[in-house]
Formats: structure tokens, sequence, C-alpha cells
């Protein structure tokens, strides 16, 4: 990666303020999947330092800054609770430690990576997204569009309530990128099941949810899989049903 | 760009390109315990501690530590030589090219743990996941770290 300018905002809003000037800046999150690129970036605006490495807890749910690492879900008291503990879950078996403590929820979730573990987990959970300018907005309206250029996104919130979680995926080796992977949650207001890695991003699967009885055959039916280095379609149809039954049977249990 | 951060805990003012990352910058500066792996952030030969925490410095920007603290294999030599001898005394020592990211691997797992000689060997195999080594088959080395975790505890 080529870089011209430098540049480590020590704010969300002087990062704004960076991203206004410069037009064509990137931003770098954790870094770890931009540097894999050869691309040449006149400026690029690092947000380690802008304070947005947190987790909290509010009044409105479980905050997630856009700096958080994967490895705060793991170690963090809070994100451990919630929710049978999902989060951690899905990001356990990603590359290694070293990997985990770079990467990042904010840099997972604004690059809609179609193979992402966590962005399957955050759908499931029903997590919004809040962006500088855009505001805050559901992650499924988010996922539906790219976001604007020059914005930033700040940080993933959860619902208060976690409810019961569940975790499922299947990879060719232990720390490989899932051929297919599923979360469920059911809380009070319903079951909500997402699956991604088809290898398209993560969809939720609302009709296998309200049948949850048949929801394995019902997730395979609804969405669409292809075909990629990992797995066919037809193959990733197949496990669909088994991971999704699972993951539904165990959090109905 | 210049950039001033703490290197094995020394003020250390250097010149590096925006666009490096840091093991670049590491090696051009003979800190060469720090080895070139994957360059994809795969293997953890490149593996340092920021701010305490592990980390590829394969896919860490060097602008990105000014300001912060650094340590590599030169920053800790008791414990590397300790960690070391354990290896050879085990057989787990060959190639060696993965050995300096394993000690700072080891290193980190030891400082963020409460009693590092009660870690279990799920935990510990857990921890080591990312450190990649093509000749031991492992063996050797979690018999080296369980013995060097005992001697230290």
């Amino acid at each position: 990666m080529a870089v011209r300018t430098y540049l480590k905002p020590a704010s969300l809003s002087e990062a704004a303020a960076l991203l206004a000037e410069h037009e064509r800046a990137v931003i770098v999150g954790g870094g770890a999947y931009l540097r894999l690129g050869a691309r040449s970036f006149d400026v690029a605006v690092d947000l380690f330092d802008a304070g947005l490495d947190y987790v909290r807890e509010t009044d409105d749910g479980l905050e997630l800054g856009a700096m958080a690492t994967y490895r705060m879900l793991e170690t963090d008291p809070a994100v451990r609770a919630y929710a049978d503990g999902l989060l951690a879950q899905s990001v356990a078996r990603i590359v290694g430690v070293q990997m985990r403590n770079i990467v990042t929820v904010g840099g997972t979730v604004f690059g809609r990576y179609a193979f992402s573990n966590l962005t399957t987990a955050l759908l499931a959970l029903g997590a919004d997204v809040t962006l500088h300018h855009a505001g805050r907005m559901t992650l499924e309206t988010f996922l539906a569009r790219k976001p604007a250029a020059g914005d930033i996104l700040a940080s993933v919130t959860l619902p208060a309530e976690g409810g019961r979680a569940a975790w499922q995926e299947l990879t060719r080796t232990c720390n490989d990128f899932a051929v297919l992977n599923v979360a469920a949650v059911r809380r009070d207001d319903g079951l909500r099941i997402a699956v991604g890695a088809r290898p398209g991003m993560a969809r939720l699967c609302p009709e296998a949810a309200a049948a949850p009885a048949r929801a394995g055959e019902t997730a395979a039916a609804e969405l669409d899989f292809g075909d990629d280095v990992r797995a066919s379609a037809d193959y990733r149809r197949a496990i669909c049903r088994v991971l999704v039954a699972r993951a539904v049977e165990e959090v109905l249990s | 760009m210049r950039i001033r951060f703490d290197l094995n805990g020394r003020d250390t003012t250097w010149e590096v390109d925006p666009g490096e990352t840091l093991l670049e910058a590491l090696r051009r500066h003979e800190i060469t315990s720090v080895k070139y792996g994957c360059d994809t952030a795969s293997c953890s030969a490149c593996t340092v501690l920021l701010d305490g925490d592990p980390v590829p410095a394969c896919a860490v920007p060097a602008g990105r530590v000014d300001g912060h603290a650094v340590l590599t294999v030169e920053g800790v030599p008791d414990e590397a030589r300790r960690l070391g001898e354990a290896m050879a005394g085990e057989g787990a020592d060959q190639c060696g090219f993965c050995s300096p990211g394993l000690v700072m691997s080891v290193v980190a797992m030891c400082r963020t743990s409460d009693a590092p000689g009660e870690l279990d060997d799920e935990t510990i195999a857990e921890y080591l996941a990312g450190n990649l080594c093509r000749c031991s088959g492992y063996v050797s080395q979690a018999r080296a770290i369980r013995r060097y975790l005992e001697a230290s505890s």
C-alpha cells in the first residue's frame, strides 16, 4: 500500500474534518484488509487514536466503538455476558490472537465483507449502526447500500436485552474463513436467524424464524447460495439446513 | 513522516514512509528479530507487542505507532533466553524462523494471565493458534512452553 500523507486524528470530529478536507482519503480502521491491496492513496486517516476503541453499557444497550477490536469482544466481561457470548463465539477462531488484536468492529461492518462472521452475529442480534453524518440506522439498512464518501462509522449498538443465542459455522480448517455461518437469537419478541458467507452478504431469514420447527429447510429455501473456492452452492444449501436447525434447537432448548 | 514512540523501553524517533508497515520499518532499523513471513497477517512470525497486545507487525502501519509502545524480542532478553532454552531442551527449535514471534506471543500470554503456570493446554493452544510453525508439529513446542510456564511461576 502506498500512502503520501498519513494522518492520525485525536477524535471523531477531527477525523470527519480531515475527510471533508481530503475528498479521496481512505479511512484506516483495523488496517488488516486494506494493507493486502496494492492500492495507492494520497491521504490515509487512521482512527487508531480517535478514542473509538471502547465497549460500554448504556441505557440504550451495549455500544461497541468503531475501533473496538475482536479481542475486546472476546475479553470484555459485558460482551461475554451478552446473548450467551455470541459475539465472542463468532470471532474466537479467526486466524489468531494477533490478528484479532487489530481487526475492528467498525472496519468489519463498514467494509461490508460477505465472508464476515461478526456481521452475521450482529445481524441476528438486531444491531444498529451509527454513522457520523448519516446518523443511526439498522444494520440491515446499512448493508443494503454503500455509505456516502467521507462518512465514518462511529459505533454499533445492540439492544439492551441480549436474549438466548447460538453460533454455528463450518470451516475447512480450524482458523479458516467459514464455508457458511449461522447465528440465531431468541428474545421475548421472537426469533432472529442470520446466515452469512453463502458466499454472499449475510441475510436474515424471516420465514425460517417464523417456522422454528422447520427452520433449517425453510432457511435453505428462502436464501440463495453461490459457488466459490471453499464450497459449491449445493453444498452450502445442504449444510445450511443442518446448521440453522442446530442453532434454532439450541436457542429454543 | 516522523514518528516518536517507545521501542523496547527507549524513547525513539524515526523517519518512516507513510505507506510502510511496522515490520518494514523495524527491519530497516535493524530490529531483525521480527521476521518477514507470510506478509498477510496469517503466520504471526512478525508478532510484536503494541501497548502490550500481540499484533502482526506486517499489518500495522508504521505511522500508527507514533505515541505508542512497541516491544520486540530485543526488549525481553531474559524471557527470550529462558524460553529459547526450554525450546532447545525439548527439541522444539528447528529452522527457528517462527521462534521470535512465538516468544512475543508467549510473553504476552504470561503478562495477561494471573497465574501463567496454571494455564491449561487448551487455553495455551487457543492463544497461540495464530503462530504457525512448519517444522515442529507443535507437540515439542507445547512441551517447551509448559516447561517455561512452570519454571516462570
